[in-house]
This record gives structure tokens, C-alpha cells and sequence, in this order.
């Protein structure tokens, strides 16, 4: 979907990878204006996830390692609201497009900056994977068996984590220049600190009670609740058994009224003293139903327990299905194929459908033929001396 | 410096645990004045439970993560259940310019708070409604959290060790976080539409909506392939080595993770830790050889780490230029030097629990730096304050509003209330 509560944002996109497209999709979805501007070779890789993580966009080429690439990004620069990017700190002003001359140039721009570590600091510039980030940020420490090493957790989540964060910071900027400074600012964004950011169980909790939150095996933790992940007859099931009249309710699905009273677990604080005994009881009874049995059961008495779906079986939920989720696009790379949808449904106005993302250079004409220092006709010649690439005609 | 909203947006919070109250935090940080309702009854469940201390030591205060979420806000105590604290409700809607819920669907509609009531109240707000699945939808009544949004939207299925069957549910019930973020972008996506045509409106975000998209990458994969995509536990299938190991030291949390993303970067792994002999072993001499035999260089690597400490260790693989990161336990992460280098950790003291560092803003705005220092507040610590400057009442009104049950600053355990 593309909703139109951004369009009267313009965005320029020098971003790549996940973190830095998926805040400029964002934008994008919501209305913004979003050029993305790639070199002439492409976004390096241009994998799968392109098509979708630059839905809505119009895509242009430029070298801006060659000085006619460098002149007219200014010219895309003059007229924008944002520049989103994710290099490596310093690599903008390496590209003659140091941040605070870009603010001072353009006064009502503003710069978003996604990095790993931030754009200042002893390892600004360092190096980082999922694998890396997931561990330095605090998230892979609590998951696992007790007898094997902590698991990092799947995909490229905390990627996405910091573009959320980006788009979020994008909109602080245009709130702050349309009502406060009426100015445009740089925004900086770690990684890893966006990482840090969603783990306050561990940072906060640690310096109040001084407990070092282990790996708890199928168990989320042990705590005055039961959030486990539980093998069923036929798969897993995932339970989130935290208030009062939830535990209730699970005694009322396992047909185990006395556990109620059952002085072992009849308080908050018991369920987690007893939090083994508890597990015990829950397990057996989970090995011996089906996991829809379950959600259906469970779900009927207000418990949060749900089957644990494969990806398959999420494209396949009745529930996304019901609400038209997934999104079907014909892709110029993969072909027609679905795609997550926008997650928020605003109700002001009714969206269109999703623009695919774009072939490699696909709105050269478009976006940078109207330049004043281009023109139709020097499009030919930008790309004869290798500035652009893709569809000049 | 001057904040973004310099608390010229008021905002109307009304969620509970993490994803709601996340979002109205941010705000708080950029400036707006967020007003956060509870009931002394149904009091925000992330406070947790009267059961785990006696009175005295007030348990519901000395919640990490409600500490956390609520940071920047003015509390205020409303009983929802009665139709005096609905009305307020409604006053204090009148006066906002955002409302924040994350009910499950049908509680907001038997309070009788639905926006089609409190649009005309106010044209101007926003309401944004964070349900687990979504209104709409047969599961529009099933019940979730952090880690059963985080389920159903495939994540927990696909954290799993590469030799095992068993699925993990995440450290940090990502399904909450990821929903406060999008709700705020949201926010503010309708705050940014109202300037152009003067108009609120009603954002529905079904959390586990917000999230699916994280795994965007796998389910194309699965419908190129045709193949569900295999967990990968702590490898990856484009690298190795690619895992966890664990280092010397006298207690058992040294644990490395690290990364060859090159047959250059492997030798360069290889020789850092002094492992010359497998830098040219013919098993690991490029990416393929090393995957087919992952077993066997997992063990050296295991056999080699566990006599080499841990700080030892990710100093001579950075200075090696090898991908690498201690597994950081909540202490480490408190401990990081980036982290500390940059002031990441901001102290906020906060009333029965004093001063603790809590994470700070993660936008770092080179002009309009976010508001931090004000700490969650107590049960019912703004009543006076709101209900008097906002409302304009009386004395004698908050007295007897407070003598009615209808406000105030005890809680009160709902199985023992009449």
C-alpha cells in the first residue's frame, strides 16, 4: 500500500543493505518522496529483499565518486527535506558531502545518519554482523540451553530494529525544523545502540535487583510467570502465562482446578519459586495436544498461546489472508510475488496499491532529466561518460 | 537547546506493558507532555504483582521495565470502570492532541472510548489502536503479547539451534519494542497529515503486522525456493566460521562471537589466535571446505578459545580485522566502552528506587536533544497536578473524586476489592 500522509516530503536515499532502505521505505509507504540513488553497478548485491525494501521509490543512478555526480546530487539536495544514509562514518565527507556544510548549504535539510556504532566514538567505523550485533547488544546472552552456548537469535532483526529508529528520527527532524528551528539537523543512529535500546530487561532489571538473567532454556526466563515454548503432539506451541487470571484460565484448559489453590502456585511470587514444578505440569499436558487444539482452547480462556508457525504458515494465516496483509506485486527482478504490507492502516484516506521497486535507473528521466543542469539531452551524455546507467531513453 | 514539541502536543496514554507505553516515552523524549492513565485497580500489569512484596516495600514501584517504558510522564489514577472516570477520560481527550491504546479489541468499545465517540470531542486527535492481531479478522479477539506476536509472526520458529528442533522464543519480547517503534513513526506520520488538513484520525496498528515485516528476507526466500528456510542456530550458510565460543576465565560467561566473511579473514582469524596449522589445513583452505567440514573446525575453534581469555581473544581478532563481539550479559552491555564513550546510558532518579541508568534516546539530534531526566511516575502522582492546571478543578473536587475511589494514589488488589 501507499498511503499519502508524507507527500509533501522529499527524500534523497543513499542508503543500502537493510537498516537505512527499510527507514526510506517507510517514508515511502507513508507518502514521502523518496529518490533512491544507487551507483551505476547498483546497490551492491540487489538481491531478493530489494524488491522489497525499496517499494515506492524512484530509483535514479549516480557515481558520486565523479565530479558531474557530486554536482548533481546538490541539485537533488536543494529541494529535499531529508538525505538518509548508512556508510561508514566519515564516507560522506569523503564524497565532498561533508554533513555540516550540507546543513549550512541547505538550511532546511536535514541529515539521517544509520551507522553501526554511531558517528563518534573510539569504534565509530568499526565492524559488525548480525551474528556480532545480536552479541554485542545485549540480545543473544539470555537465549538458550544451559549446556550449550547461547543462540543468537534468527534474520537480520536488529537491522530493522535500527530502521525503525531511522524513520522515527527522520520524522523528529521535520517536526523540529516545521515547529521549533526551523532549521534542519543531523540525526545520528547507532546500531548498536538501537540494539541496547530494545534490551531493558537486562540493563534496567540487572542494576535493580542485581540478578544476572540466565539462559533459561525453552523458558523466555524464570520469573513470576510461564513464557515458554513447548513441543506439542504435532509441533511447538509458544505461552505467555503472566497474570493471575491467566493462570487460571490455563488451569481451566489443562482440567486442573486444585492448582489454583495449590499452595505452590497460588501467588505471582510462588509461580516463580515454583517455576520448575509449574513447567513440569504444563509440559506434560502440552506433549499431549495438538498445537491448533491449543490456540483454539487456550485462546478461548484469554491465555496468549498461539501455535509457533513457519514462514510458509504465516503467508498462509487466515488471519493476514482476512485482513488482505500480504501484498502482491509484479516485481521487475522476482516477478509477481507478496510482499509484507504497510503495518499501519491509517484511516484518513484510502492508500493506492504498491509501486514495485525500481529497475536500476528506472527514473533517470524522471527525476534527474528535470535538474536544471541536466536537461533530456545530457542524460545520454551522463551516461556515455559512466555517471548514470540503466534506462536513459 | 529547546526540545522538538517543547510540550506544546499533549498526548493521552492509556496502554499498558511495553508497546503503548513505549510509544508515549518517545514522544515524552521529544517534548510532548504525555499524561498516562491508570486504574488503582487495573493498574499497569508491567508493575506487576502486589503478591511479590508486603505493602510497605510498595512492589508495583519497583518494576525495571514499567521504570522504563513510562519514563517522562505524568501519572494520573482513573477508574475506567465507572462512568465518572470515563467522563474524565473524555475531558482530558478534549485537551490532547494523541491518544495511545493498546486494549485488546472490545474493551475500548465497552468503556465506550471508541474514536467514532471521541472524534467529535476533539477533530483534531489521533487515536492510535495497537491490537495484537488486528481488528478485523477471525483472530481479532485472541489474545498476545511480545513473544506471541514475536511467534506468529514466524520468529520463533526460525530461532533454533542448526542441530535441534527445539524453538527459542527471543531475549526481549521483540514483538513489543518493534510495536512501539512503528506506532510512534505512525504518531507521527498522522501528526505531520494533520498540519496540511487540520484533521485527526484513527491508526490501527496490529502489532504482529508490524513485525512480519522483519522476516520479509525468508518469506521471499520461501516463496523462490519453495523451501521453508532452515534455522541456522548460531552459523550461517555463506560463512564459517560463523558461531559462538567460549573463551578462558573463572566464570562461565565468556562467550565470543565471531565471524569469517572471507577465506582472507579466516586466515587472518586463524593466525590472530595462533592457529597457523589450520590456516593451511586442506579441511578449512576455502569457504566450501570449511562449510563441508563445520564439525570439525567448530572443535578447534572450541578446543583453541577455551584457553584464551576473552578480552585477550577480541582484542587479537579486531586487531586482526576479524568480525567479533563479546556475548555481552547486562553488566557487559552496561560496561561498553562505545556505549560509555558516547553517554548512551542516561542516570534518572527516580522516587521509592532511587538513581539507576536507563537507555537513552537512540536519535541523536544534533539540535533539538531529547528531554531524559524525568522518571516514571508513582501510582497517581499527578492527579492534583493534571486534574487542577488541566481541568481546572477545585480543592474540594479532587477530594471528592478521590473519596469515591474514582482517582487515587493506593492501589487497590481487585480480588480483595468489593
Amino acid at each position: 500500500m501507499r498511503y499519502h500522509a508524507l507527500n509533501d516530503i522529499k527524500v534523497v536515499d543513499l542508503t543500502h543493505f537493510i537498516a537505512g532502505p527499510y527507514a526510506t521505505k517507510l517514508l515511502a509507504d507513508y507518502g514521502a518522496k523518496v529518490i533512491k540513488v544507487e551507483p551505476p553497478a547498483g546497490e551492491g548485491g540487489r538481491g531478493p529483499l530489494f524488491a522489497f525494501l525499496n517499494t515506492n521509490k524512484l530509483g535514479v543512478t549516480l557515481d558520486l565518486k565523479h565530479p558531474r555526480g557530486r554536482a548533481l546530487i546538490r541539485e537533488l539536495l536543494a529541494d529535499a527535506d531529508l538525505l538518509v544514509e548508512n556508510f561508514a562514518p566519515g564516507t560522506l565527507a569523503r564524497l565532498g558531502l561533508e554533513p555540516s556544510e550540507l546543513l549550512e548549504t541547505f538550511p532546511r535539510l536535514s541529515l539521517v545518519s544509520i551507522s553501526n556504532f554511531g558517528q563518534d566514538g573510539a569504534e565509530s567505523g568499526g565492524m559488525l554482523s548480525d551474528l556480532t550485533l545480536f552479541a554485542r547488544g545485549g540480545w543473544t546472552f539470555p537465549i538458550g540451553e544451559r549446556d550449550r552456548a547461547p543462540l543468537t537469535p534468527p534474520g537480520s532483526l536488529a537491522q530493522y530494529v535500527g530502521g525503525l529508529y531511522g524513520a522515527v528520527g527522520a520524522m523528529q527532524a521535520i517536526f523540529a525544523r516545521d515547529l521549533t528551528t526551523h532549521r534542519g539537523q543531523h540525526v545520528d543512529i547507532s546500531l548498536l545502540e538501537a540494539t541496547v535500546a530494545t534490551m531493558i530487561y537486562e540493563t534496567v532489571a540487572f542494576q535493580y535487583n542485581g540478578i544476572l538473567r540466565e539462559r533459561a532454556g525453552r523458558r523466555f526466563a524464570v520469573g513470576p510467570f510461564l513464557i515458554v515454548t513447548l513441543k506439542c503432539r504435532d509441533g511447538y506451541a509458544g505461552l505467555q502465562c503472566v497474570t493471575d487470571k491467566q493462570f487460571q484460565g490455563l488451569c481451566d484448559l489443562m482440567q486442573r482446578p486444585d492448582l489454583k489453590t495449590d499452595d505452590r502456585f497460588n501467588t505471582a511470587l510462588k509461580r516463580m519459586v515454583s517455576n520448575d514444578a509449574l513447567l513440569e505440569i504444563v509440559a506434560g499436558f502440552f506433549l499431549e495436544h495438538d498445537r491448533r487444539w491449543l490456540y483454539r482452547e487456550g485462546q478461548a480462556r484469554a491465555i496468549p498461546l498461539v501455535p509457533v508457525p513457519s514462514v510458509a504458515e504465516v503467508l498462509e494465516w487466515e488471519q493476514t489472508r482476512a485482513r488482505d496483509y500480504f501484498e502482491t506485486i509484479d516485481d521487475p527482478a522476482l516477478g509477481r510475488i507478496r510482499i509484507p504490507g504497510a503495518p499501519l492502516r491509517m484511516h484518513s484516506h484510502r492508500p493506492d496499491a504498491t509501486r514495485p521497486a525500481p529497475r536500476l535507473g528506472q527514473h533517470n528521466r524522471e527525476v534527474l532529466g528535470a535538474l536544471p543542469g541536466v536537461g533530456a539531452d545530457g542524460l545520454a551524455t551522463l551516461e556515455r561518460s559512466g555517471v548514470i546507467a540503466g534506462a536513459s531513453a | 537547546m529547546t526540545t522538538i514539541f517543547q510540550k506544546k502536543i499533549r498526548v493521552l496514554d492509556l496502554s499498558m506493558g511495553w508497546a503503548g507505553p513505549l510509544a508515549g516515552q518517545m514522544l515524552a523524549e521529544m517534548g510532548a507532555q504525555v499524561i498516562k492513565v491508570e486504574d488503582t485497580h487495573y493498574f499497569d500489569w508491567w508493575r506487576g504483582s502486589l503478591s511479590m512484596a508486603p505493602p510497605e516495600v510498595q512492589p508495583i514501584e519497583r518494576a525495571a521495565t514499567f521504570n522504563t517504558a513510562n519514563r517522562g510522564k505524568l501519572g494520573v489514577t482513573l477508574d475506567l470502570l465507572n462512568p465518572r472516570g470515563i467522563d474524565l477520560v473524555k475531558r482530558i481527550v478534549a485537551h490532547s492532541d494523541i491518544l495511545i491504546e493498546n486494549y485488546s479489541p472490545g474493551v475500548m468499545e465497552r468503556f465506550g472510548l471508541t474514536y467514532e465517540i471521541l472524534a467529535p470531542l476533539n477533530p483534531r486527535l489521533i487515536m492510535i489502536s495497537m491490537p495484537s492481531f488486528g481488528y478485523g479478522g477471525p483472530e481479532t479477539f485472541s489474545r498476545g503479547y511480545g513473544n506471541t506476536v514475536e511467534a506468529m509472526a514466524g520468529i520463533t520458529g526460525l530461532a533454533r539451534y542448526h542441530d535441534s528442533d527445539q524453538p527459542y522464543t527471543l531475549s526481549n519480547a521483540l514483538g513489543d519494542p518493534v510495536g512501539g517503534l512503528t506506532g510512534t513513526f505512525g504518531i507521527l506520520a498522522a501528526l505531520h497529515e494533520r498540519e496540511t488538513t487540520g484533521r485527526g484520525q484513527w491508526i490501527e496498528l496490529a502489532q504482529v503486522e508490524g513485525v512480519i515485516p522483519l522476516l520479509a528476507g525468508q518469506i521471499l526466500e520461501y516463496q523462490l525456493t519453495g523451501k521453508v528456510p532452515a534455522p541456522r542456530g548460531n552459523r550461517h550458510p555463506d560463512f564459517a566460521p560463523h558461531g559462538i565460543f567460549r573463551c578462558a576465565g573463572g566464570e562461565e560467561h565468556a562467550w565470543l562471537a565471531l565471524a569469517a566473511h572471507s577465506d582472507d579473514q579466516w586466515r587472518a582469524l586463524a593466525r590472530a589466535l595462533g592457529l597457523e596449522r589450520l590456516a593451511t589445513d586442506p579441511r578449512f583452505i576455502d569457504l566450501a571446505s570449511r562449510k563441508a567440514n563445520e564439525d570439525a573446525l567448530d572443535a578447534e575453534l572450541t578446543r583453541a578459545l577455551a584457553t584464551v581469555p576473552i578480552d585477550e581473544a577480541v582484542s587479537r581478532l579486531r586487531a586482526a580485522g576479524v568480525d567479533t563481539a563479546p556475548v555481552n550479559s547486562a553488566p557487559a552491555v552496561l560496561g561498553d566502552a562505545q556505549l560509555q564513550d558516547r553517554g548512551y546510558f542516561v542516570p534518572i532518579d527516580r522516587a521509592v528506587v532511587g538513581t539507576h541508568l536507563y537507555p537513552g534516546a537512540v536519535a541523536r539530534m544534533s539540535a533539538t536533544p531529547a528531554a531524559q531526566e524525568a522518571p516514571a511516575p508513582l501510582l497517581g502522582e499527578h492527579n492534583a497536578e493534571v486534574f487542577r492546571e488541566l481541568l481546572g478543578m477545585t480543592e474540594a473536587e479532587l477530594a471528592e473524586l478521590e473519596s469515591a475511589g474514582v482517582i487515587g494514589t493506593a492501589p487497590r488488589d481487585y480480588r480483595k476489592a468489593s
